[in-house]
């Protein structure tokens, strides 16, 4: 089971890497949302994996190690802020650069210059 | 004790010019030299004891940490070069108050002037290194702004710029030499580095030291190869280059070399090193002067010369040549200012400065004529002056010296080819001046000046003949107790007498002086011969370096910083991956000593959809809605997978914060274009990005998977132990998130509110054009808002707000509080808003939502303040059980009035976002089509 | 419990107070008023800031822990010589750039006070906390509103810079939450002291993973720190945007330069076993390649802002160097040299605003102008503000650039740092004075059209270049405070310390 997490964790991490990586605001947002829900299951996972046992306290025995849920809270909080900004920023950009790529131009295309 | 008073009392001088502006030139000028003229006279208090052999030192701790201590020394040294500096100081002043023309800000010019006095003083009477080069760097500063006083002049910048630049690099040279030396010896303090020569010739540091020290000496005073700059040091008004630029800043250099002398002197590197660039820049420096057609040229070049003479001096291996370069450096500082002040007469009544125009001057300005006739005669070493008695001695020195062994004969023979060359060129400045034949094309009609401008010229040029006819009676005293400062110990036997008898010196003066007037007389041929030579400008040589490192670094930086996002982001990971990697591949196994709970179904399938979700996300994302639902897809799975690794309050989080994002994204969307155009980034970025962000996957997944492997013993537990009894809930989570970790959770809804503020600022002044259409070119619907769309969403909302009352108040002990109950209830009232429109909303809702955030803070704000009332810390929380009559025993604590300013805070938020998006949709209808 | 056992938190709570105050009707609606509250606030704040230095001076380091939970359990702020020294240096900034802006700028925009004010409580937030994650959440806080104050005014330009900034922050937001992931599940706390303890007790395979979390941690500091290679984000941003806020910013690379060296300069320093000064070796190179290619910049730089924003660079280079030369010494002298570089930079910005006012099309590029109405006192500040920051008598510069040298002792890093660090300075000397004869001295005609400068931004201006006469004049206790701070930070505190003083 673990091992399907961190599978599932990384591969998310490295979508919303290569997303953040791209040229375009609006991908990037995208990127960022996938890349902060990695985030978030990795601080999750940081405490160990509990099935069936919430930090809710005489429901059970043993209990989920709670800070780091607590950690993820807030990390989602701030989280939904950033990526609130950064979308609002893209319209922004699009709005006063005319484009929406992140450095304002469409960079000239290289394959268009081969074929010229 | 007057002395430690002097640097003092010309550094409170600085702003009386200034002040002193209001009045006429004369008082201005009086006031001015007043505090200087002062200061001379404490020296003159203090000097019979200094020439009776004493030497003081008074030092006032500054900054410990850093040994920079506010320290004074007088001794013969000191005191021989702040008599030249005040004395002939004020002589400048005086002159200066004639020179500058009425158009010209006197004031400006004095402070500038009493500040490099200040400077300079401070420099030969410091008695701590540090504050030595504090001082050597003021007299940069001051005299990159006197070259530059006349700033509408560009060679004046550049001048300026030029010196700045050179005697600048050498200071920074200076500061790295001296705090070696500090750290080798010790301590800064000159009492002590002076007597410690011993110890930093053996240091392993005494090259590093000494290299430094040189390069900041030579910068200074000129000496090959950074000679250039002082040429052009002469765009200044005339008193600046009579008093920095040949009597005093240039001498700093040589008085450097003088001061460390016992320290740094005496090995074979110094005497090669020192003496041969001294003899290079003297013969250079005196072969060129003869060929300046500018007056001001020929001082300078002729300056350079003799500052070399005096270098040479101070490196020749002989016990008096320290004692002849001191009497040279006093005898050249007296005769070189006269000439410059008279130089600066001659431009100031005939307008010009080029020898080739101004001839014959004798007739028009007598007096001026013989003056400067005087003074040159005594730069040429005439007998019966000054210059004569330090030049004798200094043939006497290099007939001693033994430094090039076998070949050490060479060094008189230059000597007197120098010394030829400097007969010749002081007799052109004679001649050419004033005999041969007539003024040329002169603006104005030459006359001599008013009378007190000629008044410094007079008492200079009285000195040369005084000292050249009774040495001993005039200098003698100083000279002797200048050489045992720096020589530190008993000195030599030596004789200042005009005549020692026909001897070797007497020879070489008689050789060098026909040979000067031979020169002199075949200067044609010799003028012909060097204007062969194309002669470089040194100004623009440096400027071109200059200009075209510049360029360089444009070069460098463009390439660096082009300007792309992708390229830093890039940078950014690859640097990560770089810091992470490595002590994993050190790590032999990520698996730790945990079993691993089995894998079941369900976990495989939301594992699938995840990883299925994300590449999906990937490979369309650039139809950007059909991506947007992917990774709403993948979000969903996510807070599945928190409910299932129990952390419900994750989940509900998760899944309400989903809901707006989506929602808000949407919304976006709809000024987005719907697909990026497909990507323009090279196919090896594209590469590139895929394999640094895969690897960084890699390695986070391993660490992930490390992480949920080790056993970890952390403070949870005192959570779970003490959530119930110290914070009043048995939902852990929320009472961390409240009470334990509560100031996290309040720097949480800064941020949030901040967010919405920031976002509110962004959309204000955006003008964003509409699109009519949908991307396949279908008009959008006609009926804004479905009918039933509004019905159901109103009916629901009261259950909706109900829900997040029962979520919010169960909140402290069971899965839910303040945060979830917040996004139910915003997502309600959005509901409202994409059912009915922002218009409608507004009639019925008239919160600002700006006040609801401000609210949400405060109340979380006071709930953290009130505990100081309970003497307790900031958000220390209080509960309470009780019971009231039907309803029950219920609890009451602060956490959950804190918990009501984050419900507030989150609604005020999230609104204040879509709402100012909404927004967006319809007031701005009204432009239309796509950009 | 009096209020003054409380001062240890005033730095962020009256910044949040008076910014969520500033939203209220009352003073929303009125400008006016608003300048008054918060120039009043930022006077309190120098006040606070400066009591609160005495009081660690006189009674020590002081912890405050919230909700009253004692470390590792709950969030403690901790108050030592260090983190005072930075509230201070921030308090009079905040009150410079406040100044400042009531001129005028602040019209530009909605929530300039507010934000500000969100600032400060970010910035000073970072600097007291002691909990790993708490730090988190204030750098959030601050960069949000750095965010939303760098496109105050709006524009092209600042859009533009605005975009890089902020995306590539959030990625270092989300490699932070990983590193804290990381140093979580290896030690098991989130309280500095307590990681400090438990680091030397990890087994082998968890020193390795936590090792490269705390690495982790160094690119993400690195990035707001712009260090290289993480630096490419900052001329731009800091030379597009608005004056106050670019003098503003001047503080925030501090703020990454502060947390390297809490955390590896003392959590992962000499006293961290296994993994002692593991960030050592990746400092060195990269500070003096920071102050290389800043320097280069520098050289490069076609305007005032521009220049000015690389010299930031270079300061940070400068204070890389004092972390990796992880001595007592070498730290005292770093501090000195952070109070004055980010002063001087802060002002130098503000005057860049006033120059490119005054200049109209010329703006703050070094080309030939009409002469500016007030060029004479300009000028003047100008001069001053070079030779600080080239590092020459008579201002702090020098004496911070002498610090730092002598605090290099053996030979081996002489070598590197020496030839740097003054050639470093000669080309700023270079660049400022092409800079300042080209601004005062090549113009053409005069400029009558140009608004002058408003006397608050004066006063701002002054208040920012007076301090840097008196680091000298007072020199020596000023030295003697970053020594001692110093001597605190180096000696690191032990949760059982900590708790000992909070009780």
């Amino acid at each position: 089971m673990e091992l399907v997490y961190a599978v599932c964790v990384g591969f998310m991490s490295t979508c919303g890497i290569f997303l953040m990586l791209r040229g375009h605001t609006f991908t990037l947002v995208i990127g960022l949302t996938l890349l902060s829900y990695a985030v978030n299951l990795f601080l999750f996972a940081s405490g160990g994996l509990t099935i069936g046992a919430p930090a809710v306290l005489s429901s059970s025995e043993n209990y989920a190690d709670p800070l780091p849920q607590a950690l993820v809270l807030t990390a989602i909080v701030i989280g939904f802020a950033m990526t609130a900004f950064a979308v609002i920023l893209a319209m922004r950009g699009r709005a006063d650069l005319g484009s929406d790529h992140v450095d304002g131009i469409e960079p000239f295309d290289p394959l268009a210059e081969d074929k010229s | 004790m007057h002395y430690f008073w002097v640097p003092f009392l010309p550094m409170f001088g600085i702003i009386v010019p200034l002040l002193a502006n209001k009045l006429n030139r004369s008082a201005c000028t009086l006031a001015t030299a007043l505090l200087p003229a002062l200061a001379l006279c404490l020296i003159f208090l203090d000097l019979p004891a200094v020439l009776a052999g004493e030497s003081f030192s008074k030092s006032i701790e500054w900054i410990p940490q850093l040994g920079l201590s506010l320290s004074f020394r007088l001794d013969g040294l000191a005191a021989l070069f702040s008599i030249l500096i005040l004395g002939i100081g004020l002589l400048v002043i005086l002159y200066a108050r004639y020179y500058l023309s009425e158009k010209d800000h006197i004031g400006r010019f004095y402070c500038y002037l009493i500040m490099f006095m200040t400077a300079m003083l401070g420099i030969v009477m410091s008695n701590n290194m540090l504050q030595l080069w504090f001082y050597w760097e003021l007299t940069s500063i001051s005299s990159f702004l006197l070259i530059g006083f006349w700033s509408h002049n560009s060679d004046a910048r550049k001048g300026a710029r030029m010196a700045l630049t050179i005697t600048g690099a050498g200071g920074l040279a200076l500061l790295g030499g001296i705090i070696l030396l500090g750290q080798v010896v010790g301590s800064y303090e000159l009492d002590v580095v002076l007597n410690s020569g011993e110890l930093v010739k053996q240091s392993p540091y005494y090259l590093a030291i000494l290299s430094l020290f040189l390069i900041g000496a030579f910068t200074k005073s000129a000496q090959f190869p950074f000679h250039f700059w002082l040429p052009h040091a002469m765009a200044a008004p005339t008193p600046v280059s009579a008093y920095l630029h040949s009597a005093t800043m240039v001498k700093a250099g040589i008085f450097l070399l003088a001061r460390f002398y016992p320290v740094l002197a005496g090995t074979e590197t110094w005497f090669v090193v020192v003496s041969l660039t001294g003899l290079f820049t003297m013969l250079l420096g005196a072969y060129t002067a003869l060929f300046k057609h500018d007056l001001k040229g020929l001082l300078a070049y002729s300056t350079i010369s003799h500052l070399g003479l005096i270098v040479l001096l101070l490196g020749l291996n002989t016990e008096l040549a320290a004692i002849a370069a001191i009497f040279h450096i006093m005898n050249h500082a007296v005769f070189k200012a006269s000439l410059f002040m008279a130089a600066g007469i001659i431009d100031h009544e005939s307008g010009s400065r080029d020898m080739r125009k101004i001839n014959g001057l004798w007739k028009y300005m007598p007096i001026t004529a013989t003056l400067a006739m005087v003074a040159s005669a005594s730069m040429a070493g005439v007998p019966l002056l000054n210059g004569f008695l330090s030049k004798e001695m200094f043939f006497t020195e290099t007939l001693e010296q033994s430094i090039l062994g076998s070949m050490s004969w060479l060094i008189p023979v230059l000597a007197t080819i120098a010394a030829a060359f400097s007969v010749a060129y002081s007799l052109r400045f004679i001649h050419d001046v004033f005999f041969n034949g007539e003024p040329k094309g002169l603006t104005k009609t030459p006359h001599e000046p008013p009378r007190y401008m000629r008044v410094p010229v007079e008492i200079l040029v009285a000195i040369c003949l005084l000292v050249g006819i009774f040495p001993n009676y005039t200098i003698g005293p100083l000279l002797e107790s200048a050489s045992l400062a720096v020589f530190n110990h008993a000195l030599p036997e030596y004789s200042l007498s005009i005549w020692h008898g026909f001897n070797f010196p007497l020879l070489m003066s008689g050789m060098a002086t026909m040979g000067g007037v031979a020169i002199y007389l075949n200067r044609k041929h010799l003028f012909k011969f060097s204007g062969m030579f194309p002669d470089i400008d040194a100004k623009l040589v440096f400027e071109g370096c200059i200009q075209a490192s510049v360029a360089w670094a444009q070069k460098i930086t463009m390439k660096l910083e082009n300007g792309s996002l992708q390229r830093y982001a890039f940078c950014l990971c690859f640097f990560a991956l770089l810091l992470i990697a490595p002590p994993l591949f050190d790590l032999d196994t990520t698996r730790g000593s945990l079993p691993g709970t089995p894998i079941n179904g369900a976990v495989l399938v939301a594992a699938i959809l995840i990883i299925a979700g994300s590449l999906a996300t990937i490979i369309w994302s650039h139809y950007r809605l059909i991506a947007l639902l992917m990774l709403s897809l993948v979000g969903l799975v996510v807070s599945i997978t928190f409910a299932y690794f129990s952390a419900p309050d994750l989940a509900l989080t998760q899944l309400s914060v989903e809901i707006v994002t989506v929602i808000l994204l949407l919304l976006a969307l709809y000024f987005f274009p719907q697909q990026t155009p497909t990507s323009k980034s090279r196919p090896s970025h594209f590469v590139r990005d895929l394999t640094v962000a895969s690897f960084i996957g890699c390695i986070i997944g391993s660490i992930c998977f490390a992480l949920m492997t080790h056993p970890l013993d952390s403070i949870s537990a005192f959570f779970l132990a003490n959530a119930k009894t110290g914070g009043g809930g048995t939902n852990v989570v929320n009472v961390i998130l409240v009470d334990f970790r509560g100031f996290d959770t309040f720097g949480e809804i800064t941020v949030l509110g901040i967010a919405a503020l920031g976002i509110h600022k962004l959309i204000a002044r955006m003008r964003l054009s509409v699109r009519t259409k949908d991307y396949a070119g279908r008009l959008w619907a006609k009926d804004k808002y479905p009918v039933l769309l509004s019905v159901v969403s109103q009916s629901l909302l009261p259950l909706f707000l109900l829900i997040s009352a029962y979520i919010f108040m169960r909140g402290h002990n069971l899965p839910g509080g303040g945060f979830i109950a917040g996004l139910i209830t915003s997502i309600a009232l959005i509901q409202q808003y994409l059912a009915h429109g922002v218009d409608w909303m507004a009639k019925r809702v008239s919160v600002n939502y700006h006040y609801m955030i401000a609210i949400g803070l405060t109340i979380a704000g006071l709930t953290g303040l009130g505990s100081w009332i309970f003497d307790r810390p900031f958000l220390t929380s209080w509960f309470e059980y009780v019971s009231l009559p039907w309803i029950g025993k219920f609890e009451l604590a602060s956490a959950l009035v804190f918990d009501i300013g984050v419900y507030f805070t989150v609604i005020g938020a999230t609104l204040l976002i879509l709402a100012s998006l909404g927004k967006l949709t319809t007031t701005e209808r009204l432009t239309v089509g796509e950009r | 419990m009096s209020l003054f056992d409380h001062l240890v938190i005033f730095p962020v709570l009256i910044p949040f107070f008076v910014a969520v105050a500033l939203l209220f009707p009352g003073l929303s609606n009125s400008l006016s008023k608003q300048r008054v509250v918060s120039i009043t606030a930022n006077i309190l704040m120098v006040v606070v800031a400066f009591s609160l230095l005495f009081k660690v001076e006189a009674q020590g380091i002081q912890v405050y822990a919230l909700g009253d939970w004692s470390a590792p359990f709950g969030i403690v702020l901790v108050a030592d010589l260090f983190s005072v020294l930075m509230v201070c240096l921030s308090a009079i900034l905040g009150l410079a750039v406040t100044m400042y802006a009531s001129a005028g700028e602040d019209k530009t925009g909605a929530f300039f006070h507010t934000l500000i004010m969100f600032q400060l409580m970010g910035i000073n937030g970072a600097f007291l906390t002691g909990d790993a994650f708490n730090l988190f959440v204030f750098f959030e806080v601050l960069l949000i509103a750095s965010y939303s104050l760098m496109i105050h005014g709006g524009g092209k330009q600042r859009t533009q810079a605005n975009i890089h900034y902020v995306f590539l922050n959030l990625i270092g937001s989300s490699l932070f939450l990983f590193a804290l992931g990381t140093l979580y599940g290896t030690l098991g706390t989130l309280n500095f002291a307590d990681m400090a303890d438990r680091i030397p007790l990890l087994s082998s395979n968890e020193l390795l993973i936590a090792k490269s979390g705390a690495l982790l941690l160094l690119a993400v500091f690195g990035l707001k720190a712009a260090m290289l290679p993480l630096h490419f984000w900052l001329p731009k941003a800091y030379s597009t945007t608005s004056t106050p806020v670019a003098a503003l910013f001047a503080i925030m690379t501090k703020v990454g330069i502060y947390s390297i060296w809490r955390v590896h300069g003392v959590i992962f320093g000499d006293q961290a076993g296994e993994l002692a000064n593991i960030a050592l070796p990746w400092l060195w190179p990269i500070a003096l390649l920071t102050i290389a290619i800043g320097a280069i910049a520098v050289l490069a730089s076609k305007s005032l802002r521009v220049l000015c924003s690389n010299l930031v660079i270079v300061s940070v280079g400068t204070l890389l160097v004092t972390i990796s030369l992880n001595t007592v010494q070498a730290t005292s002298a770093g501090i000195y040299y952070l109070l004055h570089s980010t002063i001087a930079c802060a002002a130098m910005f503000l005057l860049a605003g006033l120059i490119q006012q005054q200049r109209g099309q010329a703006e703050d590029r070094f080309v030939a102008a009409r002469a500016m109405p007030q060029a004479g006192v300009l000028g003047f500040i100008f001069a001053l503000l070079a030779i600080a920051l080239i590092g020459m008598p008579p201002l702090s510069g020098f004496v911070g650039k002498a610090l730092i040298l002598q605090s290099v002792t053996n030979a081996s890093e002489a070598m590197w740092v020496f030839p740097i660090i003054l050639v470093g300075g000669l080309i700023a000397l270079i660049a400022l004075s092409r800079a300042g004869t080209s601004l005062f001295w090549r113009t053409n005609g005069e400029n009558t059209s140009a608004l002058k400068g408003h006397p608050l931004q004066y006063l701002a201006i002054g208040l920012l270049v007076v301090i840097l006469p008196l680091m000298v004049i007072f020199g020596g206790p000023v030295s003697d405070y970053t020594q001692l701070a110093a001597e605190q930070l180096k000696a690191g505190l032990s949760l059982q310390q900590l708790n000992e003083v909070a009780k």
